[in-house]
């Protein structure tokens, strides 16, 4: 590699490998719950950044949910700027050392990279991920500006990426911004939903701690809709308010048993885990049932966390359980890998259809059917039909249903005019994210139905620019 | 029930619809959410379609065909059953409606079972071929939404 | 960090918190819930509201102690913190005018009955209280309640105080007497609220309870405290924490509430063993029932 990088030739740099991201071993990393990719050098970095070969109409940006000016970071890279690339990326992405780990980059910027035609596209997730621990390791957070206050108030409902990035854009321009969290830490799904070995807690307070300086109030343990309803907030003196509630109401099967100890939905047991660290049980008081033969139904990313968790909590035989077949499976590549070398078992096109339990109520076992996919219908997608008489029996002492999650109520319920879709997701404008209530504003899950992390950071940013507009131009008027 | 004819057969479909229609209706009556309302009204207006395509049939103008091929995605045989209360949710209300189509579905079929007219038995089929349809559609928006991830 | 303004012992095994939450308190309504985390490696506990007073915002629960995390509560001074109390969480119990209604307090449920009793009286019920617990020593809020109720019974296994008998005993004659009971509203250990539920489902008098399943966040996020109710699975902490008496599935809520049975016990063994920890003398006496 040549000290002056802007004569090496994009030739000679489509030359270079992509760089592999340093992993734990599987076999030791199935025990423990320390994060899985360590994370590249600053060697591997510089090589990695040297493969952009900067072409003209870096189809990277667009294909990045929220345009984060991916040549630009890279070229600081590449200058050994590493805290002001990640300045950059917070240019447009409040969570870069969030979204370089969680990001389906290779669905979204790495699949369009002009790299990818021939070679493997440039690990912008890996280059997002270096540069966001970069500055945070070593103490080179800068505060951004913050313009003079504006008199106005801002009330932010959950502390999701959504809330998150809504309070990081709006606290820049001067609003007084209050984020009201249920739980007692905020993050919202980044912290109990995603375990430690694949986002690491004290990152997640470190991007709340940042905002904290900035002057944005958390208030945690404090449930909008409960405690004060929206009208409230409102009457209170806020001037609007967003909503980030998430996609936090679990779907379960409706197959008779459900009920049977050691049958939990995702949500339970990955926040008892995450959020409760009962993965150190007794050190932290909350338990969380261990079990030897478990089995995780779905097969998305939570499905994918779920079953890496009990593995790590010391299970003989960790099972996926999912009714479609590998193809349609909505997890990362990324993590199904990651499962599959840490020793977990996929049963695929298969389905439970009754849960079995014992004396105790606890569960015991599982009566499954074999799935086959069907004519495809008017929508064109081929749907799993169970096979007549291929039942037959799981033994498990736990199961865990990642199926779905659908949209919380107590927003909507304690909401009168809040409008939502029949499944419960709040309707809103697809620009202004605004909803059918004026000055309330909605994004992320509560939206989409469960969906991911960047497209809830970019529904808040949309948020933020159409509340500022909201909000101003009522002074405006005024004057 | 004993049926003689097509047109007795016709007659008690177009009924079943009817039925169907006001079942919907009465617990949109019930709910307690405006979405849910919405639901049930949109349920019941789709049984009055499905009589509108059987007063067709009856005038000649529509043919039902036993051939056609319906994909039966059996939910409904492992959900448990649910009795439509006003607190329910939209996972719920779909669980109802299919149990609601697996019973006319099935009713037809025992009814083709049961005679030995080959032309009613065909009629019979098709017929619950229709209700096969239903169920489908409503088995279609429960996996897309329910397992999502799954 | 909520205040806690004192944690007293008012029973050998009972003790009374009470905490500055004066927002959560001026919303809170009877039959309401909150959870409480103690320390940052605390588990979060659900807890019934015991008293409400809106003058000076502060919330009162009471608890005995049966475990490990209320065993730690104990060790909570007056004018010490708490991490966290969030609520006011749960639907507020329905109160109407019902002409006679009967609240049927056992053990621990001694103390969200008093709440809702005032309540009952406020809409203009004729309040028949019944309080009953093992024994005189664990009877609590007799004053409390005697200030409310039209007439208090008082009930006790071992028949130190009061009837000898059961809480259903009294609840009994109550209904055979000649009184028309329009309400009847129970909260206790699962077994009393399953027996009064038996009782009066044959009298086809309107019976609520209090269900108390293990919870976690409390808003219906995660479903670890669904219960049966008729054919139907709910959330307690958000469809509840009141039912239907008459409908509750209650060997499933016992069975689900042995869930951690070994993990609490080991948990409350490595407490006791602790070697500073000073109230493991007291503690013992109360050692958790196998």
């Amino acid at each position: 590699m040549t000290e002056n990088t802007e004569k090496l030739p994009p030739k000679e740099r489509m030359k270079i490998p992509r760089q592999s991201m340093p992993e734990q071993e599987p076999n030791v990393r199935n025990s423990n719950f320390q994060e899985v990719p360590l994370g590249l050098t600053e060697e591997q970095a510089l090589l990695e950044a040297n493969r952009c070969i900067e072409c003209k109409k870096a189809p990277c940006i667009p294909g990045c949910p929220v345009e984060v000016d991916i040549p630009g970071f890279i070229r600081l890279v590449m200058d050994k700027e590493y805290a002001a690339a990640a300045r950059k990326i917070k240019e447009t992405n409040a969570l870069p050392a969030v979204c370089g780990r969680v990001c389906p980059q290779e669905e979204q910027c790495e699949m369009v990279c002009t790299l990818s035609k021939k070679f493997k596209p440039v690990a912008v997730g890996y280059l997002e991920r270096f540069v966001a621990d970069y500055e945070r390791e070593n103490d080179l957070v800068q505060l951004p500006e913050i313009a003079p206050p504006t008199g106005k108030k801002v009330a932010i409902v959950g502390s999701g990426p959504a809330g998150l990035t809504v309070a990081g854009d709006l606290v820049k321009l001067g609003h007084k911004i209050t984020v009201f969290e249920a739980l007692h830490k905020p993050g919202g799904v980044l912290v109990y939903g995603i375990p430690e070995f694949r986002l690491p807690k004290h990152i997640v307070q470190a991007e709340c701690d940042v905002l904290a300086e900035m002057g944005v109030e958390f208030q945690n343990s404090t449930v909008v809709g409960k405690m004060d309803t929206i009208d409230e907030l409102f009457e209170m003196g806020y001037d609007s308010v967003f909503i980030g509630t998430g996609a936090g109401l679990p779907n379960f099967m409706g197959v008779p048993g459900e009920n049977l100890i050691g049958i939990y939905s995702a949500n339970e047991y990955l926040t008892r885990s995450n959020l409760m660290r009962a993965y150190d049980f007794p050190n932290n008081d909350t338990p969380i049932i261990e079990g030897k033969n478990i089995a995780v139904l779905g097969g998305g990313n939570t499905a994918m966390d779920a079953v890496r968790t009990g593995l790590r909590l010391g299970a003989d035989n960790a099972y996926i359980v999912y009714r479609r077949s590998e193809a349609e499976m909505p997890a990362r590549a990324e993590e199904i890998h990651h499962a599959m070398d840490e020793g977990v078992q996929f049963h695929l096109l298969t389905t439970p259809i009754k849960f079995n339990g014992n004396g105790d109520g606890k569960v015991t076992s599982m009566e499954c059917m074999q799935m086959e996919l069907g004519e495809p219908d008017d929508s064109g997608r081929r749907r799993p039909v169970p096979i007549e008489g291929s039942n037959f029996i799981m033994e498990v002492d736990l199961v865990v249903v990642a199926i779905g999650n659908s949209s919380n109520p107590l927003i909507p319920q304690t909401t009168p005019g809040l409008d939502t879709n029949r499944w419960g997701n709040i309707t809103v404008d697809e620009e202004t994210m605004e909803t059918s209530r004026k000055g309330v504003f909605a994004g992320g899950d509560i939206v989409t139905g469960g969906a991911t992390v960047i497209l809830a950071a970019g529904a808040g940013k949309k948020a933020a620019r159409a509340m500022h507009a909201f909000m101003m131009n009522e002074v405006a008027s005024q004057v | 029930m004993k049926f003689d004819s097509v047109e007795q057969i016709l007659t008690f479909a177009i009924g079943k619809e009817q039925e169907a229609a006001d079942f919907y209706t009465d617990l949109a009556g019930k709910m307690e959410g405006k979405q849910m309302r919405e639901a049930f009204l949109e349920f019941a207006a789709e049984e009055l379609g499905h009589k509108k395509k059987l007063e067709a049939v009856v005038e000649g103008k529509v043919l039902l065909s036993s051939e056609e091929r319906v994909v039966d995605l059996k939910i409904g045989e492992s959900l448990t059953e649910v009795d439509a209360k006003p607190d329910m949710g939209f996972q719920e209300a779909l669980m109802v409606a299919i149990q609601n189509e697996t019973n006319a579905y099935t009713l037809y079929k025992n009814l083709a079972v049961a005679t030995d007219d080959s032309g009613l038995k065909d009629l019979f089929l098709g017929l619950a071929q229709e209700e096969a349809k239903h169920k489908l559609r409503f088995e279609v928006e429960y996996d897309d939404f329910v397992h999502q991830e799954n | 960090m909520p205040k806690v303004i004192d944690n007293t012992q008012i029973g050998p095994q009972v003790w009374k918190m009470r905490i500055e939450v004066p927002r959560l308190v001026a919303k809170a309504k009877a039959g309401q819930f909150v959870i409480l985390r103690v320390n940052e490696n605390g588990e979060r506990v659900p807890m019934s509201i015991a008293g409400l007073d809106k003058e000076n915002g502060l919330l009162t629960v009471i608890y005995q102690v049966v475990g490990k995390t209320s065993a730690l509560m104990t060790t909570v001074p007056d004018s010490g913190e708490i991490s966290d109390c969030v609520g006011p969480l749960g639907i507020p119990s329905h109160v109407d005018n019902w002409g006679t209604a009967v609240l049927v307090g056992g053990g621990i449920g001694i103390a969200p009955i008093y709440p809702i009793a005032q309540a009952y009286k406020e809409a203009g019920n004729k309040v028949h209280t019944i309080i009953g617990a093992r024994s005189k020593d664990i009877l609590f809020y007799e004053e409390e309640h005697s200030a409310v109720a039209d007439e208090m019974h008082v009930c006790t296994d071992d028949g130190s105080v009061g009837h000898h008998g059961f809480v259903t005993d009294i609840l009994k004659n109550l209904l055979d007497g000649e009184e028309k009971v329009g309400m009847i509203m129970a909260i206790g250990p699962v077994i009393m609220m399953k027996v009064v539920a038996n009782l009066t489902r044959d009298y086809e008098v309107p019976t609520w309870v209090s269900l108390n399943p293990l919870m976690i966040d409390g808003t219906g996020m995660c479903g670890g405290c669904r219960v049966s109710v008729g054919d139907k699975t709910k959330f307690a902490c958000v469809d509840g924490p009141d039912f239907d008496g008459h409908l509750v599935d209650f060997d499933q809520l016992t069975s689900r509430l042995g869930a951690y049975r070994e993990q609490e016990q080991a948990a409350m063994k490595r407490f006791l063993e602790n070697p500073g920890c000073k109230l493991a003398e007291a503690v013992e006496k109360f050692a958790y029932p196998s």
